[in-house]
C-alpha cells in the first residue's frame, strides 16, 4: 500500500462482503417462497424478503463503491486521503443505520415502521428500492456528503487523473441523483418517471462511470498498459454511456402515462446502450492482451475480464433483449426482467466490487501484491462457481419469462397471474438449485481470504514478452 | 524515420477488418458483412499470416454462426411447431445465449487482433497457420 490512509477501505470491503452474504441468504429464502409459499411465514413475508434482498444488494455495493474510492483516490491523487477520521466514522454512521433499516423491516410491520419513523412528515417510503425510512434516506444524503467531500478534498488538493476524474463525477451524480427519493409526487405518473431519475440514471448512468473507472484503475496496475491508452478508453466509453443511458431513459416511460414520443426516443437509445459495454468488453481483453507484465494477482485480472464479459451479456444483451417497445408491451415486468436484473447487477457492478476487493485487499492484509497461490487458485473457483451458477439463473428466469408471457399475455386465451406461476414453478426450482450453488461459489470466496493466509506469496512477477 | 510504404506488413488492418465484419455480421449487417468478409477471405493469399489467421477464423466462425443460429432455430421451431410455448422458451433462450457467446468470441477475436496476435475460435476455429504470433507467454 502506498498510502497509510488507503487502509480504511478495508472497513468498507469488509462490510460489503458481509452484506453480500445476507443478500444471497434472503435471495434464497425469496427463491424457495416462490415454491414454497408458505416457506418462514409469517417471520419473513415475501414482500419483506424481496425488499430486504434488494436493499442489501444497494447497500453492499455503494459500501464497495465507496471502499474503492478510498483505496484508489490517495494513489491517483498520489497523497493521502483528506480526512481518513472522518471516513472511519461515516463507515460506522453507514453501517448501523443500514443494519438499524434491515432489523426495521424484518421485526416491525413496514407500516409500523414508516409510523415509527416519522414517514408522515416528509413521506418517501413505499416505493420499490427506495422503500427505507426517511430518516434513512437522511442518513444516506449525510453520509454522502461528507464521504463526497473527504473524496472531493483529496483529488482536488492532489493530481487529477482521468480515473479520479470520472471516478468522482460517477460518485457526485449518485448522491445528486438520490435527492429525487425525496421527491414524491402525489401523481402516479410523476413519481414514477422521477422515481426512475434514481434508479435507472444510477444503474444505467453513473454507476457506469463508477465501474468505468474502477476498472480502468485495476487494468493500469495489473497490466502496466500506458495511462493515455487506458485513458482515452475510458473517456469514449463514459461518453457512450451517457450520451445512450441518460436519454435510454425512455424505455422506462413506455407504459406509465407518459407521452407517445417515448416509445420511439426509449427504444432507438436504450438499444444503443450494449455499446459502452461492448466497448468495455473490447478495452479490457485489448489491455490484457497489451499488457507490459504479468501480475502476481492473477485473480483480480480474471475478475477484471469477468466484469467486462457479464456486464456485456447482463446489462447489454439482456437488456436489449426486451427493451424495445413493441417487445416490452409483452415482457414488462416479467421474469425477463429478472433475469436481465440478476445478470446485469452480478455482472457490471458485484463483480467491479469483488475486483477491486481482489486486487486491493491482499495488500491491505500486508502482502506485497497478491495471496498465496492456494488462496488464488479458492478465489478463482469461487469466481467460476459464482459466474456460471449465475448465468444458469439467467438462463432459467428467461425460460421462465417466456413461458410467462406467452401464457399470459400473447396466448389468445391467456390465464391469470397465479395459474402460469405454477406452470413455471420447475423454472423456479431449477433457479433455486443455481442459487444455492452460487452460496457455495460465496463460501468459497470467503474461505479465500484464510486459506493459505500463511503460505508464501504468489511466484516472482515477470516482464510479460512484447505483443504488437 | 522510414516512409510508411517501406514499413513491414504486419496484416493488421486487415485482421482487425475481418473480425469487424464478423461482428457486423452478428449485430448489425448479416449477411451482408459477410459477403464483404468472404470477398477479403477470398485473397486471403498475398495477406500476411496474421491477417490470414483472422480471415480464416471469422469466415468459419460466421459459417458455424449461421448454422447454430439459423438452421438450428428453424429445425426447432419445425419440430416443436410454431404455436408451442416450449418451442419459443426454447428458441428464444437458446438464441439468446448461443449469439451472446459468438459475440464474446468476436470481441475477444478483436482484441487479439488489435494487439497484432493470432486466436483460435473456440470449437469454431480453424487451425492456425505457421509462425502466427498468439501472444501465448
Amino acid at each position: 500500500m502506498q498510502y497509510q490512509s488507503q487502509a480504511v477501505a478495508k472497513l468498507y470491503f469488509t462490510a460489503a462482503i458481509g452484506l453480500f452474504a445476507g443478500q444471497i441468504l434472503f435471495g434464497l429464502i425469496l427463491g424457495l417462497q416462490y415454491v414454497v409459499g408458505d416457506f418462514l411465514f409469517p417471520e419473513i413475508p415475501f414482500n419483506v424478503a424481496r425488499m430486504v434482498h434488494t436493499n442489501l444488494l444497494i447497500v453492499w455495493i455503494l459500501f464497495g463503491f465507496m471502499g474503492a474510492a478510498y483505496y484508489l483516490v490517495p494513489e491517483e491523487a498520489e497523497r493521502e486521503l483528506h480526512s481518513p477520521g472522518l471516513a472511519v466514522l461515516m463507515f460506522w454512521v453507514f453501517l448501523v443505520a443500514g443494519a438499524l433499516t434491515i432489523l426495521g423491516y424484518l421485526l416491525v410491520p413496514y407500516s409500523g415502521l414508516a409510523k415509527m419513523t416519522g414517514n408522515d412528515l416528509l413521506p418517501t417510503m413505499g416505493r420499490e428500492f427506495l422503500e427505507q425510512p426517511t430518516i434513512t434516506k437522511i442518513g444516506i444524503v449525510i453520509v454522502a456528503l461528507a464521504f463526497l467531500y473527504n473524496i472531493g478534498m483529496t483529488i482536488l488538493s492532489g493530481r487529477k487523473t482521468v480515473v479520479n476524474l470520472v471516478l468522482l463525477i460517477g460518485l457526485a451524480g449518485l448522491a445528486v441523483l438520490f435527492l429525487f427519493a425525496f421527491y414524491n409526487p402525489d401523481n402516479l405518473v410523476e413519481d414514477k418517471l422521477y422515481w426512475w431519475w434514481v434508479v435507472h440514471l444510477w444503474v444505467e448512468g453513473v454507476w457506469e462511470l463508477i465501474l468505468g473507472s474502477i476498472l480502468a484503475f485495476v487494468l493500469i496496475k495489473t497490466t502496466g498498459v500506458d495511462r493515455e491508452v487506458i485513458e482515452k478508453w475510458l473517456y469514449v466509453i463514459i461518453a457512450m454511456t451517457l450520451i445512450t443511458g441518460i436519454i435510454g431513459t425512455g424505455h422506462h416511460y413506455y407504459w406509465i402515462g407518459t407521452p407517445e414520443y417515448w416509445q420511439w426516443w426509449g427504444s432507438v437509445f436504450s438499444a444503443l446502450e450494449p455499446i459502452p459495454f461492448f466497448m468495455m468488453t473490447v478495452f479490457a481483453f485489448n489491455m490484457v492482451n497489451r499488457r507490459r507484465r504479468n501480475h502476481l494477482n492473477k485473480v483480480a485480472v480474471l475478475w477484471a475480464l469477468g466484469t467486462a464479459v457479464m456486464a456485456f451479456l447482463g446489462a447489454g444483451v439482456w437488456g436489449f433483449l426486451h427493451t424495445l417497445s413493441p417487445v416490452n408491451y409483452y415482457t414488462h415486468g416479467s421474469q425477463i426482467t429478472a433475469a436481465h436484473g440478476h445478470m446485469a447487477f452480478y455482472g457490471a457492478y458485484a463483480m467491479i466490487v469483488l475486483t477491486i476487493i481482489s486486487y486491493a485487499m491482499p495488500m491491505m492484509r500486508g502482502r506485497k501484491a497478491a495471496n498465496s497461490n492456494r488462496s488464488q487458485v479458492l478465489e478463482m473457483w469461487s469466481f467460476w462457481l459464482m459466474t456460471v451458477s449465475m448465468v444458469f439463473i439467467t438462463l432459467f428466469l428467461t425460460g421462465a419469462g417466456i413461458l410467462q408471457v406467452y401464457l399470459q399475455r400473447y396466448s389468445d386465451t391467456p390465464l391469470p397471474f397465479m395459474v402460469v406461476q405454477e406452470k413455471i414453478a420447475l423454472f423456479y426450482w431449477m433457479r433455486e438449485v443455481a442459487g444455492v450453488v452460487f452460496l457455495a461459489g460465496l463460501v468459497l470466496y470467503i474461505a479465500s481470504f484464510f486459506v493459505g493466509s500463511k503460505d508464501p506469496e504468489a511466484a516472482v512477477e515477470q516482464a510479460a514478452s512484447p505483443t504488437a | 524515420m522510414p516512409h510508411s510504404s517501406e514499413l513491414p506488413e504486419t496484416g493488421l488492418p486487415l485482421a482487425v477488418m475481418a473480425e469487424a465484419l464478423y461482428l457486423s455480421n452478428l449485430l448489425l449487417m448479416p449477411g451482408l458483412s459477410f459477403l464483404v468478409l468472404l470477398w477479403l477471405w477470398w485473397y486471403r493469399a498475398r495477406a500476411p499470416v496474421l491477417a490470414r489467421a483472422h480471415l480464416a477464423q471469422t469466415v468459419s466462425g460466421s459459417l458455424w454462426a449461421g448454422m447454430l443460429l439459423v438452421l438450428c432455430n428453424a429445425v426447432i421451431v419445425l419440430l416443436g411447431g410454431y404455436d408451442g410455448p416450449w418451442t419459443w422458451v426454447v428458441v428464444i433462450t437458446y438464441f439468446t445465449f448461443c449469439h451472446s457467446v459468438l459475440v464474446v468470441f468476436g470481441a475477444y477475436g478483436l482484441a487479439k487482433a488489435m494487439a497484432g496476435q493470432c486466436w483460435r475460435y473456440p470449437l469454431l476455429g480453424r487451425p492456425l497457420p505457421e509462425g502466427c504470433p498468439d501472444g501465448s507467454r
